[in-house]
């Protein structure tokens, strides 16, 4: 075991090696290399992932005037000949080009997972008060319409080896969308989990989608939907709101995992009640909260809420200078501009808008501020969070085409 | 049309230096990524409360022996030094093996290795040793042709009279050499943990490869940045825009351009052409073949990338715990847990827990994770070819699942730990979540397989005949040094700087 015995080996194996090498190249094909699609772990990513999908809008129901759901078949003639596969409880950010501008909304998916075999993805869009784009949704889209929509996304969705095994959805108005799609994904075995969902309405009237669940719950065991009302008594339905109290009556034994999926009062008090009972944070999920408003009313914001200031954006190079309020995040000053920049989640969780603050003071939410570690050290922000402090600028990403 | 002096194609870890380097001697730089974020694997994402970082949290060169061309010396040069950390054990290695079976902590610097490992095989020190002391030999060499007036033109008399046992190194295995050395079994299997870093089970792994990774491991130990790899990334890009460097996210360079004679002479992103001087693919030459004109390209080069096969890629496993490492029982900051005690039975045996890592952020950096909880970060290799290809979209997310449960499980079990019910968030990559971001065949991490013919030294000695297409420059995992960031970084740094040396030749 000397030193020495490494001089049994050659040193003039290098050659060896080179020759070898030659030899192998040399005899290769000289083709041009395989295209990426036609390897698998690409083809799939591709598929669940596509960079966006050009859709057709096929039907569209009408519940009122206020609230409709449209559904989505594949647009082939614009490259997209299937849809891709989601997980119950994801969302679409669509495009909607509105008088030469476009704006992105993101809208969780009603439908099921095993929908997209169908050929179609299903949503269900409510009037939002001083909304221009669900407002120039329901007002404009006829079946026949060509939109833009991306992949599905977002992280509101099932997973067993996190969550428990029973789910107590909390839905508040059209919160109820993605439960919709768990409930019929459960139905359809794309979920193992089950489902026990306290749905806040007004009326009975407006529960819209509860009839359809009422029978998925018959056919499926793992179902089980209470109907909370808080404008009426009604035979079978809860009153009031959704307490602990509540939440307790139709909880199982042991764990359970609570996601929540409504407008930010709901959350503002159900978060409270779900405190009283005491379960962990890894129980407790919530949808995206959605635009950030009155950035005011948080004792940490430092600005003047009627100042007015200059955005000067640059996106590939080219820069534009415009206004923005100081009540309205940088996003939605781009898009009044009609700069196109990216979002999707627009509630600082997902990073599509990330991008570099040049010059300028901002104020960021804490509660809604998903940035990095590293992004906070280097200034960089997410546009659909972010309220201009003073005058700024910043780069953005364009999108990409 | 735009004109530059020099494009940087990818913002990954030796696209990021190449262009800072190229910017930094005052070329205009202008650096072109598909994704919205810089540095390729060195980023980071959040889920919950938790910021996760998609690959290894550790720079294994972060300075080598020589302090040559190291990592820290990168940075340096850029004033972008990042404060970093450091965790004293290399690994625990858990081997489950029946007859040759152990559990030992393997501590950084050369002598508390060779104490751990004389501890747990008794009387293999010496041999140990010889093996780790042929790095001041082939670190020499490297020394060598790194600053040889001739570039990487090697002369083969003085390599064999001076460097001999680089000579021996590089062109045998990391076993056989081993085995003239006269290294226990035992001992080779524990000191052999490593392989998986760079794909190829040490039966096929070019000595010269695995020493210099392990040995540089052993000097400077395990290193890591406070704010994941993110953090490295975004100072490089602020180092790179300090001397005037341009870089655009977003935009995907969808072809290659070429003159009549074969020049590189730009890109398209995004619809618009960019020309420049000089062009640098830190993507890999399979994608600059499919974008370009492939006539136009040397034969060489396309036999060269149809020769090839892709390395290794991951399926990665990243979980957000709700109790602390200590309340769990996690005391190592990586484990590796084998079967078998052979490095090729190991790899083998890869898709049944064969083979794996678990590394735990926190017990190299206490806070990394908010107060009362924990993170564990587990690596299991897998290879082209592994991946199901009648797996359908809807089977996906329930795949992903149930390698994570069985890797979770094997974990608990060989730790004695629990830590599945405290998952607070999971998130589960796969070589379809890699070719995703990384855009790369297969989903590969480092792009071609290190083992055998196409090992580090054939790369290196071939790279100015493999190489040479006029103006089109290429650095990152899929150049001459393989795998990890800091190959990244040294291969970015060593094309930015031949790029302007040529510039400055051209007298441009």
């Amino acid at each position: 075991m000397s030193k020495s015995s490494i001089k049994k080996l050659a040193r003039t194996g290098l050659v060896g090696v080179i020759t070898k090498r030659l030899s192998k190249v040399g005899k290769a094909s000289d083709a041009p290399a395989k295209d990426l699609l036609d390897y698998y772990p690409n083809k799939l990513a591709a598929a669940l992932h596509p960079k966006a999908q050009q859709v057709i809008i096929k039907e569209i129901k009408e519940f009122s005037p206020d609230m409709k759901s449209i559904y989505f078949a594949p647009n082939p003639a614009k490259g997209t000949d299937s849809l891709a596969w989601f997980s119950a409880g994801q969302y679409l950010s669509i495009s909607v080009d509105i008088e030469g501008k476009t704006f992105k909304r993101p809208y969780s998916i009603a439908s099921s997972p095993a929908d997209t075999l169908n050929g179609f993805y299903m949503l269900t869009i409510k009037r939002v008060g001083g909304g221009i784009v669900s407002q120039y949704i329901l007002d404009n889209w006829k079946e026949g319409m060509e939109v833009t929509v991306s992949a599905p996304l977002g992280d509101f969705s099932y997973e067993r080896l996190r969550d428990a095994n029973t789910v107590i959805g909390i839905a508040g108005g059209s919160g109820i969308t993605p439960f919709r799609s768990l409930a019929k994904a459960i139905s359809e075995g794309d979920e193992p989990c089950s489902l026990v969902l306290l749905y806040g309405s007004r009326t009975l009237k407006d529960a819209v989608f509860s009839d359809e669940i009422e029978e998925m719950s018959k056919k499926c065991g793992k179902i089980k939907l209470v109907n909370v009302l808080s404008d009426e008594k009604a035979e079978g339905c809860e009153s009031g709101f959704i307490t602990a109290g509540l939440i307790k009556k139709y909880a199982p034994e042991g764990d359970y995992s609570i996601f929540m999926c409504g407008p930010q009062a709901m959350y503002n008090f159900a978060d409270k009640e779900i405190e009283k009972l005491g379960i962990r944070r890894k129980f407790v999920r919530h949808e995206l909260f959605g635009e950030y408003f009155h950035p005011e009313r948080n004792e940490d914001y430092t600005g003047n809420i009627e100042d007015r200031f200059n955005l000067t954006v640059t996106i590939a190079g080219k820069t534009t200078t415009i206004p923005c309020d100081a009540n309205t995040t940088l996003l939605r000053a781009m898009e009044a501009a009609g700069l196109n920049p990216p979002s999707d989640c627009r509630s600082g969780r997902c990073g599509w808008c990330h991008s570099q603050l040049l010059s300028g003071k901002v104020y960021i939410p804490a509660s809604v501020d998903g940035r990095r570690l590293a992004d906070k050290e280097f200034g960089y922000i997410h546009p659909c969070c972010t309220f201009p402090l003073s005058d700024l600028a910043i780069d953005v990403p364009p999108m990409p085409q | 049309m735009k004109e530059y002096d020099v494009i940087v194609v990818g913002a990954g870890n030796g696209g990021l230096v190449a262009g800072t380097t190229t910017a930094q001697a005052g070329y205009k730089t202008l650096i072109l990524e598909k994704h919205n974020l810089p540095g390729g694997c060195a980023t980071s994402f959040i889920r919950g409360r938790f910021e996760f970082e998609p690959s290894l949290h550790e720079l294994c060169a972060e300075s080598t022996s020589s302090e040559l061309e190291s990592t820290k010396k990168i940075f340096a040069d850029f004033d972008a030094s990042v404060e970093l950390f450091h965790e004293d054990t290399l690994y625990r290695a858990i081997c489950k093996d029946k007859e040759m079976g152990y559990d030992v902590v393997m501590r950084a610097d050369i002598e508390n290795f060779l104490d751990d490992i004389e501890a747990a095989v008794p009387g293999c020190r010496a041999s140990v040793a010889a093996f780790l002391n042929l790095c001041r030999n082939i670190d020499g060499a490297q020394v060598y042709m790194a600053t040889g007036k001739n570039g990487m033109k090697l002369n083969p008399f003085v390599l064999m009279n001076k460097y001999g046992d680089f000579m021996r190194t590089a062109s045998h295995t990391t076993e056989e050499v081993e085995i003239a050395l006269g290294i226990p079994e035992k001992a080779r299997s524990i000191m052999n943990t490593y392989w998986g870093y760079l794909g190829v089970p040490t039966d096929d792994l070019s000595a010269l490869h695995f020493i210099s990774l392990l040995t540089a491991y052993m000097q400077v130990r395990p290193t890591m940045p406070y704010k994941r790899s993110h953090e490295l990334s975004l100072n490089l890009v602020k180092a790179f825009q300090g001397f005037g460097g341009e870089i655009r996210y977003n935009s995907e360079v969808t072809r290659f351009l070429f003159d009549e004679k074969g020049k590189a002479i730009g890109v398209v992103a995004n619809g618009e052409e960019y020309h420049a001087k000089k062009i640098i693919s830190n993507i890999i030459p399979n994608n600059v073949i499919n974008r370009s004109d492939a006539k136009k390209l040397p034969k060489r080069f396309r036999k060269l990338a149809n020769a090839r096969k892709f390395g290794m890629t991951f399926v990665t496993v990243y979980l957000g715990l709700d109790r602390t490492r200590e309340e769990l029982g996690i005391d190592d900051y990586s484990v590796f847990i084998t079967r078998d005690k052979d490095p090729r039975v190991q790899f083998e045996t890869r898709k049944d827990c064969g083979y794996y890592v678990v590394n735990c952020l926190n017990k190299a950096l206490p806070d990394a994770t908010p107060k009362g909880t924990s993170t564990l970060f587990f690596t299991i290799p897998f290879m082209p070819g592994d991946f199901p290809e009648d797996l359908t979209p809807r089977q996906y997310k329930e795949f992903k699942n149930s390698i994570a449960e069985k890797y979770i499980k094997d974990y608990e079990e060989t730790l004695g730990i629990s830590v599945r019910p405290y998952i607070e968030e999971i998130s589960i990559a796969t070589p379809v979540t890699f070719a995703r971001y990384l855009g790369t065949p297969e989903g590969a991490i480092y792009g071609y397989d290190t083992g055998n013919w196409d090992n580090v030294v054939g790369r290196t000695a071939m790279e100015p005949m493999e190489f040479n297409i006029p103006n089109l420059y290429f650095c990152g995992g899929h150049s001459t040094m393989g795998d990890g960031f800091p190959s990244g970084y040294i291969t970015g740094d060593r094309t930015g700087r031949k790029v302007v040396k040529d510039l400055r030749k051209e007298g441009k």
